[in-house]
């Protein structure tokens, strides 16, 4: 089971300022998605590992990133049965389908697929940095900062906040009807699937009656009466955390004018392009990398100082 | 000073035919301490709900009459206007905590009420203190104790500063221990801060001796209405009748009373039961008549030095060597956390030993798998709603049946619909179902394969009175078959009047198992109410390990 809680543990990286982590790992996600080619992926994936490993969330990490290969797996194996770009072709079907013609299988729809995962691979360690390393009511204060709606950042902190109950009822549920002789794990996929429905009906209908209970003892909390809601904790970007936050946004700019400068894309299709670079795109690439490693000491400097 | 007044208060949830709450003519004054009890459906629940403003306003539904809250009109003020006056507190600790620290928890309210940074820090530092949890302060909510996270919503609406504090079936989750903890918190919150409280529960026998009045509703009318002991004495055959469940010291107060002995007060404790049986006892007694003990030792379950770590490293049994017969009921008893669930797991190989073996008639359930035993060992748990899944009740019961590939579905799911008393919901949707008809529904759904095992894993946990003694008549029936019964249970008052055996966990080792008379008498936390009656009467020969009413009556001429 992938744990996604959030646990208090003192490391550099949970010192570092909400803000700050969140402006790092929104530059990871944007550059992911400008960067087409596979090398500066794979290094925007490697650049988060440094920050996982000090924030001591390694076992976590790793059952969540096997959980995301399998996705990738999939990625991999859906692209190439579709994508019939390319010119290097491995397999052909000997049949033909209606509207799609011949399946077929390139060299270049794999390694397409390839690429994709790896962004995947980035987007998702820079995410989990997040929710492993930030006490999950900071990330609501963030967005509430920037300006979200307080409702929507509500019913997102309380699902996150009702993930732990639903996984523990997920277990209970499926201790029942395996007493009641259901086998999980026999028969053909779809027998596999229709014995998970024996799990997951109940644990639906629980949610919902949960839904509704939670609902009232707000309403009796006094929630949404009216006026404009106070915050007991502040979330302060406070002087010394300035330069963590600079540091956290300086890759995502810097890394906006290597794409506007035209580098960071790469040709899968028709046929694969060479991975070399220039000098100076070689350069710019590892400052990029090194900028976003450069985070780390400033969490060192700031741990220690109260953080609230 | 009254503080609420409800003055003939109808309410309809919509679309139901008949009214939740009929009539309702009722005066609170500031500073009681009152009990609000009655069956499920008798409107318990309507009337706290409708004294905070959730009805109408959050439920919709068909009012007329009035109430007031300190002079405001709950129609027209809804429960967010109403929550610095009444607070109340909710039976699943779970479903009414929104954020994921206790701190955080407690402020929720106090936001919402806009209130400034300095005002929320006092507040919480307050309600903190109050109910004695300033410990857990950082702590995450998904780590707490289901009585620690009950004592953060009961501090989270006290920071309001409410003058009147409801609290619905709030023990009816916790264990024992925990639930007597919450309990003489209210007590507490009465008596040094004055706070109002109304408290709904419909099992009597631990909260009674704290309120001052007790009133009863059934069918959504107020029944009984009064100083709790007077009610008690003059309508004594209405609760009764009624289904709730009297404690065990007042039922023998009445019993004493009807016998012609003179009991001027209902005892509410069991210290003044003790004061009303000296005055009866040196009248008349006799020797109690000991049925043999049944000589069947034909055992079916055999557990042979078991240990059990899990896979994070603790260890949840050691060296538990077990024994069980065809037709013993068992009642397996401890604290929380002792591994009573653990244990019982192994049983139908849900869990495998980590050392040791676990045979079911003669099987090593290492050797096999779950659904393979599910044949002869069936396992209710405790809340039938983790195993209603299908769209009519016929269907939930032949789930099972089909699972295990049984032949003869058909005769044995009427057969079943039968004794469950269900043929006439056999169509319906279980969820739709009362409380207990859906825990009626569960158990079916595991008895019709006729297991020789039989586990529950708290069955009577929130149940009624007589719901309650429907279903261990039924395991009495079943057991008496030949079959094996185990429960899983905090219930001593149950346990004393049904289970043969009683085995006590701590710590993951059995500290005791025996006849329950050896295990529960003089056991403290685990000895039923008449038990801890007659510990004070040994010097007059009365025998020690003496459980229920019925027996003590039997040695009273």
């Amino acid at each position: 089971m992938i744990n996604l809680r959030y646990r208090p543990k003192g490391t550099p990286v949970h010192a570092l300022n909400p803000f700050a982590k969140l402006a790092w790992v929104a530059s990871i996600f944007v550059l992911s998605l400008l960067f087409n080619h596979p090398v500066y992926l794979l290094l925007l994936f490697l650049s988060t590992l440094p920050l996982i490993i000090a924030a001591r969330i390694w076992r976590q990490w790793v059952s969540l990133m096997k959980f995301t290969l399998y996705l990738c797996l999939a990625i991999i194996i859906i692209n190439a049965l579709v994508s019939s770009h390319g010119v290097h072709l491995l397999w052909q079907a000997p049949f033909q389908l209606p509207l799609v013609g011949t399946p077929a299988v390139t060299l270049e729809a794999i390694f397409f697929g390839a690429g994709m995962c790896l962004r995947l691979l980035a987007i998702i360690s820079a995410f989990a940095l997040l929710t492993f390393t930030v006490h999950p009511d900071d990330i609501m204060l963030a967005m509430l900062k920037m300006k979200l709606p307080y409702k929507s950042v509500l019913a997102i902190s309380l699902s996150t906040r009702f993930i732990p109950t639903l996984i523990e009822d997920a277990a209970r549920i499926s201790d029942v009807q395996r007493s009641r002789g259901l086998e999980l794990d026999r028969g053909r996929l779809t027998q596999r699937l229709k014995s998970r429905m024996a799990i997951i009906i109940p644990l639906l209908s629980n949610s919902l009656d949960r839904t509704v209970q939670v609902a009232e003892a707000m309403e009796a909390r006094a929630f949404g009466s009216g006026q404009k809601r106070s915050f007991y904790k502040e979330i302060a970007l406070k002087k010394p955390d300035i330069p963590a936050l600079i540091m956290g946004l300086i890759p995502l700019l810097l890394g906006i004018f290597i794409w506007w400068r035209g580098m960071g894309d790469y040709q899968y299709y028709p046929a694969l392009a060479r991975l070399g670079f220039t000098g100076l795109e070689g350069t710019l690439l590892a400052m990029l990398i090194l900028c976003l490693v450069m985070i780390l000491p400033l969490g060192l400097a700031r741990k220690g100082i109260e953080v609230d | 000073m009254k503080l609420i007044k409800i003055e003939d208060f109808t309410f309809y949830y919509s679309g139901a035919p008949r009214p939740a709450l009929e009539e309702i003519n009722l005066e609170i004054r500031d500073g009681e301490f009152v009990l609000v009890t009655g069956p499920s459906g008798g409107g318990k629940s309507s009337l706290c709900r409708a004294v905070n403003g959730l009805i109408p306003h959050f439920y919709g539904g068909k009012v007329a009459g009035r109430i007031e809250v300190q002079g405001r009109d709950t129609l027209k003020h809804p429960p967010k206007e109403l929550a610095t006056t009444v607070g109340m507190v909710f039976q699943d600790p779970e479903n009414q905590l929104v954020a994921t620290d206790v701190e955080r928890e407690i402020a929720f309210g106090l936001e919402n009420l806009a209130f400034p940074r300095d005002l929320i820090a006092r507040r919480i530092e307050e309600a903190l203190d109050t109910l004695g949890i300033a410990d857990l302060r950082h702590r995450q909510l998904y780590e707490l104790s289901g009585g620690e996270k009950q004592k953060v919503a009961i501090a989270s609406v006290l920071a309001l500063h409410p003058r009147v504090l409801m609290l619905d079936e709030p023990t009816s989750e916790l264990d024992p221990h925990s639930a007597e903890e919450v309990l003489a918190i209210t007590k507490r919150l009465n008596d040094e801060l004055g706070i109002t409280i109304i408290l709904i529960e419909h099992r009597l026998d631990r909260v009674i001796e704290y309120a001052d009045r007790l009133i009863v509703l059934n069918g959504g009318r107020v029944v009984a209405d009064g100083k709790t002991g007077e009610v008690l004495s003059s309508n004594y055959h209405d609760i009764e009748a009624i289904g709730l469940g009297i404690p065990p010291v007042i039922r023998l107060a009445h019993e004493l009373k009807s016998r012609g002995f003179n009991i001027d007060k209902m005892p509410l404790t069991v210290q003044e039961g003790r004061a009303m049986l000296s005055r009866v006892l040196p009248q008349a007694y006799a020797h109690l008549p000991r049925p043999k003990a049944k000589q069947n030792n034909k055992p079916v379950i055999e557990m042979e030095k078991l240990w059990h770590i899990y896979p994070e490293g603790n260890t949840a049994l050691q060296d538990i060597s077990l024994q069980i017969d065809e037709g013993e009921l068992v009642a397996i008893m401890g604290r929380n956390a002792s591994g009573k669930t653990t244990l019982v797991k192994h049983l139908n190989g849900l869990l495998k030993p980590s050392r040791g073996t676990v045979a079911v008639g003669g099987i090593d359930t290492k050797e096999t798998t779950t659904a393979e035993l599910a044949r002869r060992v069936g396992f209710v748990f405790q809340n039938p709603n983790d195993h209603l899944l299908a769209d009519t009740v016929a269907e939930e019961i032949a789930f099972t049946l089909k699972n295990l590939g049984c032949k003869d579905t058909g005769s044995r799911l009427s057969q079943t619909l039968d004794i469950f008393k269900l043929a006439e919901h056999q169509s319906q949707y279980p969820r739709s179902l009362s409380g207990g008809q859906k825990q009626r529904v569960a158990l079916a759904s595991v008895v019709a394969i006729q297991p020789r095992i039989l586990i529950l894993d708290e069955p009577t946990r929130g149940m009624e009175y007589r719901l309650k003694h429907e279903l261990m008549d039924f395991l009495r029936e079943y057991a008496g078959r030949g079959n094996t019964v185990i429960l899983v249970t905090h219930d001593v008052e149950t346990v004393a009047e049904y289970a043969d055996r009683v085995v006590l966990l701590s710590n993951g080792e059995i500290v005791a198992d025996g006849n329950k008379r050896q295990v529960l008498s003089q056991a403290l936390l685990f000895s039923p109410q008449i038990n801890q009656l007659v510990q004070a009467f040994t010097e007059y020969g009365i025998p020690d390990d003496i459980l229920t009413v019925a027996e003590l009556l039997e040695i009273i001429k």
